[in-house]
């Protein structure tokens, strides 16, 4: 972690200088993952379909990486949008998840007759969460930085363990070429929200105390309003129900971030 | 005409400026007051994200369509900034993300507030502020085009008149995509209609206005618009917004120009 200057008159804006300094965010940005069409290899799951089962986590995982905005829009209403590191960083990081849940609804269409039309229906999101949000999030403030990059980092985390459980469950080779590939975008993303939010969680006490309330309170994974709950205790059921250690596993990484120890929040939420 | 969402995104692309000879900026700089005209556009390039937080606490976001197409524009305008950006470092100006948090930081109270005012009003008056929205969205993609296309013609920089021509071909696909949702939207309801109206006569400034000095703007319209060239263009943007179901008559382009930005066509 590097050296923080002794103490900076306009101390806020300094602070945000130094986490997570060895991400390049502009090469982030240049070297970005877009469309992932083309190597798809739809044709392999004409002659090798997946189960019914993956299919229905792929829609979920789907949904909740196309969840995307909502949780954006939760995020840039607070201080966070204020950092022009983080809004380039956070407008490149939506762009890849729209190219992962754009290549799951291609699987899932590859499974259904010619022609089917893709889902374009309205997001199920709480609307007047958003106005408590920013008013709350303005009266912290910086602070808001940190939750945001903790609710980044282990939903990572939650992503990567469902991805990896997905392919181990159905060792589909086009299947797990695919996800794979996602695995490493994760991968690089983490690399941003991780050392953002240890370093603001270090930093702060106040951004661990709130940080802290806010995770208990999260819906996890996030995106998971926008489904219904039944969808939910599927995704934890099927991906986790006979690998209970790796929800106790992302609990400990949880227990790990200054501050936000001892909360179970992946174990509670997958009730298993 | 409908707006094709899954074409638009598939072929959404950062703009790119590698192949441009950028020493040619060496042995031929652009004047100081281009220069200040593109840090201007650079700024409120990178600044999109901010007007994208205005449209995400409103309802506009739930649609699939307009959020898959936020995604992508907020991409590419962020990418007209690091273009822009490359053009000032090549004259020695460096733009970095320090300096754009700074001036989201002097924005203060006022923009604090302005997404809670949106949502409150957003969410009251539904659907219908999406057409708002949208039309805000088309006037402001037009007069990107505009100024970049008319900077391309002042300036007769062979390099900067390429780059400025490859965003506007960008800003011009935006505005296929608001005008085109403005239209249907305010065709459908009157309500929207009356709101827009509304909205743009009381509220509309310049692209940036919200976010920059007015020092700042008033150079830069001066600028791009100046002469009786100008002044056409700035019609044009105007006939453009008026041509929309019930905003018949709307100046609000000249109107804003001349009454708060100082702005004399000859």
């Amino acid at each position: 972690m590097p050296e923080r200057k002794e103490a900076p008159a306009d101390g806020e804006v300094d602070m945000m200088h130094f986490p997570a300094p060895e991400f390049d965010v502009r090469e982030y940005a240049r070297s970005a993952a877009a469309s992932h069409r083309d190597e798809l290899g739809l044709d392999h799951y004409k002659t090798n379909p997946l189960t019914a089962e993956t299919l229905r986590l792929l829609r979920y995982l789907q949904i909740i990486e196309r969840a995307t905005m909502t949780h954006l829009r939760g995020v840039l209403v607070t201080a966070t949008h204020k950092d022009a590191r983080i809004t380039a960083f956070l407008t490149t990081w939506a762009f890849e998840k729209y190219w992962i849940a754009d290549a799951f609804e291609q699987i899932g269409l590859a499974h259904q007759p010619e022609g089917t039309d893709v889902d374009r229906a309205p997001f199920i999101t709480p609307p007047e969460r958003t106005i408590r949000e920013a008013i709350y999030a303005n009266i912290v403030g910086l602070p808001m930085i940190a939750v945001h990059m903790t609710l980044g980092t282990i939903d990572t985390w939650l992503s990567q363990a469902a991805y990896r459980r997905l392919i181990a469950l159905e060792p589909h080779p086009q299947l797990t070429k695919t996800i794979e590939r996602f695995l490493e975008l994760k991968e690089r993303q983490l690399a941003f929200f991780e050392p953002q939010s240890r370093y603001r969680l270090t930093e702060s006490a106040q951004a661990r105390k709130i940080t802290k309330r806010r995770l208990t309170k999260t819906p996890w994974p996030i995106g998971a309003m926008a489904e219904p709950p039944h969808e939910t205790e599927f995704f934890f059921q099927r991906l986790f129900g006979s690998a209970r250690e790796l929800v106790s596993e992302i609990d400990s990484r949880i227990d790990s971030l200054p501050g936000q120890s001892g909360l179970s929040l992946i174990g509670k939420a997958a009730r298993l | 005409m409908a707006f094709d969402i899954d074409k638009y995104t598939s072929t959404s692309k950062k703009v790119v400026w590698g192949d441009l000879d950028f020493d040619q900026f060496k042995s031929n700089p652009l004047p100081e007051s281009t220069l200040r005209s593109l840090r201007y556009m650079a700024d409120i390039e990178y600044h999109t994200v901010c007007y994208l937080r205005d449209l995400l606490v409103t309802p506009s976001h739930k649609e699939a369509d307009v959020s898959a197409f936020m995604t992508m524009w907020n991409r590419e305008e962020f990418w007209h900034g690091e273009a822009l950006s490359a053009v000032l470092a090549a004259h020695g100006v460096t733009l970095d993300f320090d300096q754009l948090k700074a001036t989201r930081l002097k924005l203060g109270w006022k923009d604090r507030l302005d997404p809670i005012k949106q949502s409150l009003l957003g969410n009251i008056v539904g659907k219908d502020f999406i057409a708002v929205h949208m039309i805000w969205g088309a006037a402001n993609e037009w007069s990107a085009v505009a100024a970049y296309n008319r900077m391309a013609e002042l300036e007769q920089h062979p390099v900067l008149a390429e780059l400025l021509r490859r965003i506007a071909k960008q800003e011009a696909r935006h505005v296929a995509f608001y005008a085109t949702q403005a239209r249907e939207r305010l065709g459908k309801s009157k309500k929207a209609q009356v709101l827009a109206r509304f909205a743009l006569k009381n509220a509309w400034g310049p692209v940036g206005s919200s976010v920059m000095e007015p020092a700042e703007v008033t150079h830069v319209m001066g600028h791009i618009f100046a002469g009786p060239e100008g002044l056409r263009e700035i019609r044009k943007l105007d006939e453009h917004i008026s041509r929309m179901p019930g905003l018949e008559g709307l100046t609000i382009v000249e109107n804003s120009l001349r009454n708060k930005y100082g702005y004399i066509a000859a």
